[in-house]
């Protein structure tokens, strides 16, 4: 892509002229879920740089674990000792099948509440940043195996999202997700493990080509004695190389800090950061250099804060350049949670309703597909996983069928509706407002709140035929702009933002 | 525009060529053309095969009750461990002189004395897990009890089968569930395609296409790559639906299906069977077995919904001769708790039979019956791992090597 705002100008923060309800709902769609009509009109009113202060809030509130991560993490120490205690192997089989099933139900029930998060809309915008972290500094849980660990990465990306980068990166090297995931624990000084000095600089800070074989071997050495025992990281004094090393041309004794501090001493690394953000929130379209250093330099210049990143990226006039608006296909979470937000509903505790469909469109939390974490864009679109969306809008649309639900789902609605009324699909009334309009007007109504752009002439002319088809009264005109509603939500439009 | 836009998109090149010829223009929005305008028979692309064997895949979802389907009837320790559920001798229908199937099952009965049906006893997998998420993943992608996979076997059988052939715009895999079942979950993009079980008011479907249809054919206001892509990607299903509702609404079996959804799910699946569509793999669900509390009528009218809905699928096809082209398996995530619960209902267990029905298949009793000589709340220790039923699908049905989809060699199970 070339933009068309030239490099000098196109950091340069957004004229208040322009902040208008289309740039407003553009931001909230693009740092957010959706732009919910009283969302935007917020936003409008308060100005862009105090809705950026609200989106990336100095203390944003974190996700609370569920009760069976605190459980899983209480045991395990417990679960240790039998494991060393055991005297067979058929004992020892039978602790370790137990350990596995507890950690699935675990992440089943962290995906939930996760989802339960981050579909809030005032902590969207700071969950979909976490997940952006985490779809740079990936680990998974198919090579972790341990829930309690995922859940800590998850909460020491949260903890760091919003300060200095640096600091993210070191807390990074030390969380014992990631020791277990780029083999730290498998890193010694007479067999180094280079796994995670190669990532730290291809895939956290460098990117590729801004570093050599060389480098990453003598990394290596720093980040041995990096260990994790029991989901705490330890450092091993006795296991590192604790002998001089030279990376990118300065010599040291080094530990990994100083491997840490030296590669965001590359210029390399005040560009590469931002061009994963562009990836994960502006377009598919990788930037040009040209456009990424003044960037970096600002970044740079603002000490790598990740705050002080995230307000130049969604505060700039490139960020609401026309070419940027409503070309960027949604990741199955955002059209999941997009969807929660757009049609008032909550998440539904159950795996079969929420994990499910997010799996059959191609995103499984917690679950990258490799260390390169999802690679977005187009690659969500198959026929396949857009069926799966088609099939997700009709199901919120249908009561829930709860007497074919197993026992164990029945109590999890029970529970969930035991703390106060919920909204598991789309209720009759969901479109009531519109009902006594002309067709026209209840056609803008709709376009306007669910599509990114306003669509074409003969678009808006099919529905508004659709709406005016229904006969002419309430039942049917409720009913009728239910199933229009269905429709636009089903259609390439939507996909987008 | 609008005005002269066709009330459907064109399902053939022929009238697809009309419609551009009208100046719609189809192919001017899009670098992407529907699929079935890039595949040219003159391109040296063979015509799809039809004829071919077909799976059809019935889920009993919620984890069938195993001991009360095919049931012991000989065996004390069944009388024993379910004083109010079991099933009494003279109301079982006998298969052997010590099995039998359940009261409701008249019509899965006598198939297996015509030798159409087959049973497989005690089929599990070790490990096993009693979450109905977790071992319907397991079922689903064949994996191991402690392994997170997810693609599933039948995806990977698309894989394998799939390879090399012509992109085709007919789906490899239909399903007929509300969304797509995990098995067919496949890292490559497979056409498979997905029929509503509850389908809704004709009419009223055909409305909803033809809107979607109609703005899947319009350019919208940023028209870029993605924009097209997915107008693209989502015209092919779109193409895919109309012909499979014509199908539908054209077809006069040749059975009397019972009025239920899942009867009217295999229907659909016959019909699209008779058309010749290349499918390979069909998957139908039947929900509601998760029987905590007074299984008893509620396990009665469910295999009363199977056995007559299988028997009238049977018969349909036998009449139309595609029954030796077909061939139908059960499977559900676990069998039940051998000993009853203090709710007249059982709870979660392992093992459980299978059935595998068709013209094909090696009637009988297959594998081992478990033993019953349990103390209190033990599960059963299955006999036959699925992957090996499995396996007999792939190696001896489907025609391909089911080491590469299973990961591992499993003895077929000679049911066919």
């Amino acid at each position: 892509m070339s933009p068309t705002i030239a490099p000098a100008e196109a950091w340069l923060p957004l004229p208040p002229a322009e902040w208008d309800a289309a740039a407003a709902r553009h931001l909230l769609r693009r740092a957010g879920w959706t732009a919910r009509p009283a969302e935007t009109e917020r936003a409008v009113k308060e100005g862009l740089a105090a809705t950026l202060d609200r989106l990336f809030p100095a203390q944003p509130a974190p996700l609370v674990l569920p009760d069976a991560v605190a459980k899983l993490r209480a045991e395990a120490p417990a679960l240790a000792r039998g494991l060393q205690g055991a005297t067979d192997d058929q004992e020892r089989r039978r602790l370790r099948r137990e350990a596995r099933e507890r950690t699935q139900a675990a992440l089943q029930d962290l995906s939930l509440a996760w989802l339960q998060y981050a579909a809030q809309p005032d902590q969207a915008a700071f969950a979909k940043w976490v997940l952006f972290l985490s779809d740079v500094y990936v680990v998974g849980i198919e090579k972790v195996k341990n829930t309690v660990l995922i859940a800590d990465h998850y909460d020491l990306l949260a903890r760091h999202a919003l300060g200095p980068a640096p600091e993210l990166t070191k807390a990074v090297s030390r969380s014992p997700a990631m020791v277990v995931y780029l083999d730290l624990n498998q890193n010694r000084p007479d067999a180094p493990n280079e796994n995670f000095a190669r990532e730290l600089f291809e895939l956290f800070v460098l990117g590729e080509g801004h570093y050599t074989e060389a480098d990453i071997k003598q990394a290596a050495r720093a980040f041995t004695g990096y260990r994790q025992l029991l989901g705490t990281y330890r450092f091993a004094p006795r296991q590192h190389d604790g002998g001089v090393k030279t990376v990118f041309g300065e010599t040291g004794r080094f530990g990994g800090d100083d491997v840490i501090d030296l590669a965001y001493g590359q210029p390399a690394a005040a560009t590469f950061l931002p061009h994963e953000l562009v990836k994960f929130y502006l377009s598919d379209q990788p930037l040009p250099p040209e456009w990424l250093v003044p960037l970096g330099d600002e970044w740079r210049r603002r000490g790598f804060h990740l705050r002080e990143l995230a307000r130049l990226f969604f505060g700039s006039r490139l960020f609401y350049a026309p070419e940027n608006r409503g070309d960027f296909i949604k990741s199955p979470v955002q059209f999941y949670l997009g969807l929660m937000q757009d049609l008032d509903l909550d998440v539904t505790p159950l795996a079969r309703t929420a994990l499910v469909p997010l799996r059959q469109m191609g995103q499984v939390l917690f679950d990258p597909p490799n260390v390169r974490g999802w690679v977005g864009g187009r690659n969500w679109i198959n026929s396949s996983t857009l069926a799966a969306r088609r099939q997700l809008v009709e199901a919120l649309f249908r009561p829930l069928r709860e007497e074919v639900l197993n026992a164990d789902e029945q109590r999890a609605l029970a529970a969930a509706r035991s703390a106060g009324p919920k909204r598991f699909t789309v209720e009759r009334t969901r479109f009531a407002a519109l009902a006594p309009l002309d067709p026209g007007a209840a056609t803008d109504g709709l376009l306007g709140e669910f599509l990114a752009l306003a669509p074409t002439a003969p678009f808006r002319e099919q529905v508004r035929r659709y709406l005016a088809s229904a006969a002419d009264d309430a039942t049917h005109r409720g009913e009728r702009l239910r199933r229009a509603a269905v429709i636009l939500l089903q259609s390439p439009e939507y996909q987008l933002c | 525009m609008p005005s002269n836009l066709p009330a459907a998109l064109p399902t053939t090149r022929r009238e697809f060529l009309q419609w551009s010829g009208r100046g719609i223009g189809l192919l001017a929005f899009s670098r992407f053309a529907p699929a079935f305008l890039v595949q040219t028979s003159a391109a040296g692309t063979a015509a799809p095969e039809t004829g071919r064997p077909i799976l059809v895949l019935v889920q009993l979802a919620g984890g069938n009750d195993g001991l009360n389907t095919l049931v012991p009837f000989e065996d004390a320790d069944y009388y024993r461990l379910r004083p109010t559920l079991a099933i009494g001798r003279d109301r079982v229908l006998r298969l052997t002189d010590t099995h039998g199937l359940h009261p409701a099952c008249a019509d899965l009965t006598r198939l297996y004395h015509e030798g159409r049906l087959g049973i497989v006893q005690n089929v599990g997998y070790p490990n096993p897990n009693r979450s109905h998420f977790r071992s319907t993943e397991i079922w689903e992608t064949a994996s191991e009890s402690g392994e997170f996979r997810t693609d599933g076997w039948l995806g990977r059988f698309m894989d394998n089968a799939c390879a090399g052939q012509p992109a085709s715009h007919d789906p490899v895999g239909i399903h007929l569930s509300d969304s797509e079942p995990q098995s067919f979950a496949s890292p490559h993009d497979h056409p498979t395609f997905g029929l509503s079980p509850r389908g809704g008011r004709l009419r009223e479907n055909e409305e909803n296409r033809r809107l979607l249809e109609a703005l899947a054919g319009i350019s919208g206001p940023a028209e870029n790559d993605n924009a097209s892509f997915l107008r693209h990607t989502l015209m092919d299903s779109l193409v895919t639906e109309r012909k499979v509702q014509e199908i539908l609404g054209a077809y006069r079996p040749e059975a009397e299906y019972p009025a239920n959804p899942f009867a009217h799910s295999l229907r659909s699946v016959a019909a699209l069977i008779a058309a010749g569509l290349p499918t390979r793999v069909y998957f139908v669900s039947l929900s509601g077995f998760d029987t905590h509390s007074n299984q008893a009528n509620q396990q009665a009218n469910l295999l009363g919904t199977l056995s007559a809905g299988l028997a009238a699928f049977q018969q349909d096809l036998v009449h139309r001769r595609l029954d030796g082209q077909v061939l139908t398996m059960t499977f559900s995530e676990f069998g039940r708790r051998p000993n009853e619960n203090e709710s007249r209902g059982t709870d979660h267990g392992t093992a459980a039979p299978l059935f595998v029905m068709g013209t094909r298949v090696k009637g009988g009793l297959h594998g081992t019956a478990p033993s019953l000589r349990l103390p209190p709340n033990q599960d059963l220790a299955f006999s036959t791992d699925f992957r090996g039923v499995y396996a007999a699908m792939l190696d001896r049905w489907l025609g391909c090597p089911s080491e590469k989809v299973l990961g591992g060699k499993f003895a077929p199970v000679p049911v066919v």
